[in-house]
């Protein structure tokens, strides 16, 4: 009997198996064609070999497209709420065997073009100037069209005509009407075009001589026939140029706001036109000839794991600190006599419950460490709290993780505050007046769809927090810019740009040119892990400096890029960047004057030094973190070899060539 | 007719002896899978396969498990900017070979046999106080096609053997929660504390902008923490039960699913934290998180029969094999120790072997029988 079971529990079972494997979803070989707005039931069911129906199948509806479709999950009931080509997946669950899936493909309907906007033209379009217009096509269903190609003419060519790309070429005085036109659909505006009353234009630069990378600024004055300025003349700025080195193309940047900046020196005519009116100046851009020799000193090697941030410090005994942090390990930080930057000295050390000790820093009087956690046992993360009033006896004075249980990435210490990252969401205040009784007293997190951030650094009473997408935050944390303190942080400036990899923030204030400025820094490895798993990856990823002289309307106007490399941290000290940059080493970089354009490619970078160390941890890999300058010397960690000190030579005489490495 | 039959039973005998067994074990603080070898005696890491895209941030790959038909393996990683991606690999290659985002901290996930579709946890556990939910996922095309909201701090889940039912548990709210795999709703909610939720109000309710705003103004004990704390959810492969980890009160609660309501209380060591019951029924063995051990229980006695010492502290995941004589238990270690997948043989309840793999060994799962 048992046999007899077994027997027909098994032919039951290939039965169902066999059936399951024959059954399949039959849906319509033709796209369902909708219209925006329509309603629709998708057909769907699921058939036996032989194409009969099989009852009673429930059925899951779903498209990557759901913000062009609504469907409902199990009814299949669609509305179209965009126009283009989709496809709809529609499973049914099954009892054995491979879960059933198909797809169907509607197809919306683009709407009628309902109309034609033409952006405001300027009051007066001068003669001879070419003037930009906005267009943009609407159709019915309120989506922006600009697939469409616009048929765009000029009732009168010979007051103007319409060039490519909405190009609106003035040619003598006059009036023309511009028709946009789309199927039946046009829009017509009327424009007016005026002699152009500039006869003359002048041009004058601050200087005629610079070197590459200094900002020339340029002066236009467009003149009537009578002499009298003509201020709302639309004038273009370009330049030529040729390079004094017969291997160089002449290259640099010219704005539309007169400022102009060489990257490769050269002789440069810089023109300014308007109409038939131009003026042009020939302006010199020597070699800047920052170039400075670096000599490498000396290096307290970490060869057993990973290095992460370091901080270097003058100690309470006048002797000079470093503290680094471990990455990926045993929760360990090391503390360095770097005194002698030739022979630095590993003095002590703390464990705590983490893999990652992310981030180190000091506080101002050199008597408190706070060193962040990632990876505790506990689950449970926060910071640490570290009396280093003696450096070679450092003492763990408290730990805290209230609110901070899902790591901590980055701190900063402020004035009797640290300001600590919580799971990579927001950051705290937290008041440690009292080191072993730390309060959180104030918090800081946007509101915005998925935000999140990276690191955060205070400066003067304002914290400067890189939340990746949403870019850099300015805050007032006690500065009183915008009535802000510790425990009522007050945002009051923002910039983000649209790579969304800000990683780092430093502010600069120039004192010569009254600039101020953000260094903003990516961190990107867009070329994935090491396949090996051995070797560090390569980043990519630059600085963006950001123009904050006016708060409310921050400007991009310069970037430092290192080819086949990405930044990480940096510090800005005496007009001079030193910027750790993962596979490349630092980088030291003349930022004294205006900033504008490709720094990297005007000659500022100063000098390089690579960290590579065949007994690291990662033999020959560098990876450098960050970098600090600490009274004459370069400090710097690298990711696969520990702490590193370096020195600048002095400044040469004007013109003298240096041999670079 | 007999030369047959001894030839049968020397591949038998051939093939009892020279089974293979495959696991993937991550190491959340390492970046790292193990796909590890067991071939009856000693365990191998056969390969190590870095995950993520970060070198310099550790990302957590956390929940793993593979594809009904062995093709492919799929890997949670919690950290990202801020939301969690679902990796998918290829069991032949080891490559990628699809991404998507989900929500904050995915964790436990599995594809239901059912369906077809992927079911993952959004653990968010370092977020605020408030119901997560879990996400639906194409694992064909590897698109999030829906969320459903469930507690606060949802992590270990299981779909029911026929594919139609996913139960989580919510880690803080100490609910068990039924999910129909195919109207991609919740089904039922049981609330394993026995504690009224609607009677707690939650910071935004209370008119605050954060967790943290709220706790200012509030008693010490302002949100809601589940004393049982459950970590994990398995459904029993035949009985109309699932099984539930106490962490928070140390034991497994017995819920019976017609019934739905704990119909049993077994006492276990301390803080156990994952569960895995054999194929046959057999055995249920947990991880004791809080006690460096892992208990084997015979599951029709409702006894354990043995607590068997991991080779470190904190032992984490557990996954049986398909034959239900091994169980796979990975253990996290601390700070800078390697993490370590350990075996123990389920019916003398000893461990065989164990071996070391990358830092903070957590999510895991039996991949296949080979030999």
């Amino acid at each position: 009997m048992k046999k007899l079971n077994l027997l027909l529990f098994l032919l039951i079972a290939v039965a169902t198996y066999a059936q399951a494997q024959e059954y399949s979803i039959k849906v319509s070989d033709t796209p369902v064609q909708m219209k925006i707005g329509e309603t629709a039931q998708l057909e769907a069911a699921v058939v036996d070999a032989d194409g009969n129906v099989v009852p009673d199948r429930e059925f899951i509806f779903y498209s990557r497209n759901d913000k062009e479709i609504t469907i409902e999950r199990n009814t299949g009931k669609i509305t179209a709420l965009k126009h283009g080509e989709y496809n709809v997946t529609v499973r049914s669950p099954v009892e054995n065997g491979k879960p059933l899936r198909t797809t169907i493909a509607v197809s919306i309907a683009p709407t009628a073009i309902s109309r034609i906007e033409i952006g405001e033209a300027p009051a007066n379009i001068y003669a001879g100037v070419t003037t930009p217009l906005d267009v943009r096509v609407i159709d019915e269903a309120g989506f922006e069209r600009p697939e469409v190609v616009v048929d765009m003419s000029s009732s009168n060519t010979d007051v103007a005509r319409m060039g490519p790309f909405f190009k609106l070429m003035a040619k003598s005085a006059g009036k023309t009407t511009v028709t946009a036109k789309v199927d039946q659909v046009m829009t017509k505006v009327e424009l007016t075009v005026v002699e152009n009353p500039i006869v003359t234009m002048e041009l004058s630069a601050d200087m005629t001589e610079g070197r590459s990378g200094d900002v020339f600024t340029l002066t236009a004055i467009a003149k009537d026939k009578d002499g009298n300025e003509v201020t709302d003349a639309p004038i273009i700025y370009s330049f030529t140029g040729e390079s004094y080195d017969v291997s160089s193309a002449p290259s640099g940047l010219i704005t539309q706001e007169g400022k102009f900046v060489a990257d490769e020196p050269g002789l440069y005519v810089v023109s300014a036109v308007c109409g038939t009116a131009g003026a042009s100046v020939t302006l010199s851009a020597n070699n800047r000839n920052v170039s400075r020799k670096i000599d490498l000193v000396g290096r307290g090697s970490v060869g057993d794991k990973h290095t992460s941030d370091l901080w270097i410090w003058e100690g309470q005994d006048d002797r000079d600190y470093a503290v680094t942090g471990t990455w990926g390990a045993d929760g360990k930080a090391y503390f360095w006599d770097v005194t002698d930057p030739a022979s630095i000295t590993r003095i002590d050390s703390v464990q705590v419950d983490a893999r990652t000790v992310n981030d180190v820093k000091i506080s101002e009087d050199g008597t408190v460490c706070i060193i962040s956690r990632e990876g505790a046992s506990s689950r449970k993360n926060g910071i640490v709290i570290i009396d280093v009033t003696n450096p070679r006896d450092v003492s763990v004075i408290t730990e805290f993780t209230e609110n901070l249980t899902g790591g901590v990435h980055n701190l900063f210490i402020y004035k009797d505050h640290v300001y600590a990252l919580s799971a990579g969401r927001k950051y705290y205040s937290i008041n440690i007046e009292d080191p072993s009784q730390p309060k959180i007293v104030g918090e800081f997190e946007l509101n915005t769809p998925g935000h999140s951030i990276h690191d955060v650094w205070i400066h003067d009473g304002i914290a400067y927090s890189s939340n990746w997408e949403d870019g850099v935050q300015l805050v007032d944390v006690g500065n009183g810019i915008a009535g802000g303190s510790p425990s009522n942080p007050v945002q009051f400036a923002e910039y983000a740009y649209p790579s969304g990899s800000n990683h780092a923030a430093f502010p600069y204030k120039d004192e010569k040119t009254g600039k101020f400025y953000v260094i903003m820094g990516d961190e990107e490895f867009p070329y994935g892990l090491d396949p090996t798993g051995k070797k560090p990856s390569r980043a990519a990823g630059f600085l963006h400096i950001i123009d904050f002289t006016d708060l409310e309307n921050p400007k991009e106007v310069a970037w430092f890029k290192v080819p086949f490399a990405g930044s990480h941290n940096y510090w800005i000290e005496d007009d001079i960047l030193y910027a750790a940059f993962y596979n490349a080493g630092v980088r030291v970089v003349d930022l004294s004057g205006e900033l504008l354009g490709d720094l990297n490619r005007q000659g500022r970078e100063m000098a390089w030094i690579v960290p590579e160390d065949p007994e690291g941890y990662v033999p020959n890999a560098p990876f450098t973190w960050g970098a600090q300058p600490h009274k004459g010397h370069i400090f710097y960690s690298d990711w696969n070899s520990g702490l590193w000190s370096a020195k600048l030579r002095p400044v040469l005489p004007e013109n003298t060539k240096v041999e670079t490495k | 007719m007999k030369k047959l039959l001894i030839t049968g039973l020397m591949l038998c005998f051939w093939s009892a002896q020279s089974q293979d067994y495959y696991v993937y074990v991550a190491a959340e603080s390492e970046d790292e899978v193990a796909l590890i070898k067991f071939d009856g005696k000693e365990a191998k890491v056969e390969e190590t396969i870095t995950v993520g895209t970060w070198p310099a941030e550790i990302e957590g790959p956390h929940g793993i498990n593979v594809s009904p038909d062995g093709k492919y393996w799929y890997l949670s990683l919690a950290h990202g900017n801020p939301y969690g991606t679902l990796y998918k690999y290829s069991t032949e290659t080891n490559e990628v070979v699809g991404t998507v985002k989900l929500g904050l901290f995915p964790a436990s996930l599995q594809i239901s046999k059912s369906t077809g579709l992927l079911y993952c946890v959004n653990f968010d556990l370092h977020g605020d106080m408030k119901p997560s939910t879990v996400s639906v996922v194409d694992p064909e095309d590897m698109i999030e096609i829906d969320r459903i909201e469930t507690g606060v701090m949802p992590h270990g889940s299981r779909i029911s053997p026929d594919g139609k039912f996913h139960y989580s548990v919510a880690m803080m709210s100490g609910e068990l929660y039924e999910i129909n795999t195919t109207t991609l709703s919740v089904n039922r909610t049981l609330q394993l504390d026995g504690v009224d939720l609607t009677t707690i109000e939650t910071p935004e309710e209370k008119g605050y902008q954060s967790s943290y705003e709220y706790a200012k103004g509030a008693p010490k004990n302002y949100m809601y923490h589940s004393p049982i704390k459950p970590t994990w959810v398995i459904p029993h492969p035949s009985d109309e039960k699932v099984y539930v980890a106490g962490n928070g009160s140390d034991e497994i609660l017995e819920v019976d699913l017609p019934e739905w309501k704990v119909t049993g209380r077994m006492p276990t060591g301390k803080a156990p934290y994952n569960v895995d019951i054999s194929p046959n029924g057999q055995y249920m063995v947990v991880t004791y998180k809080g006690a460096q051990e892992t208990g084997v229980w015979n599951l029709k006695k409702g006894k354990e029969v043995a607590r068997v010492k991991n080779t470190r502290r904190i032992p984490h995941g557990v996954s049986i094999s398909s034959d239900s004589k091994y169980a796979f238990v990975s253990v996290e270690g601390i700070g800078g120790e390697p993490g370590t997948m350990d075996v123990i043989e389920l019916k003398s309840a000893k461990k065989v072997t164990s071996v070391d793999m990358g830092k903070q060994a957590g999510g895991i799962i039996f991949w296949k029988m080979e030999g």
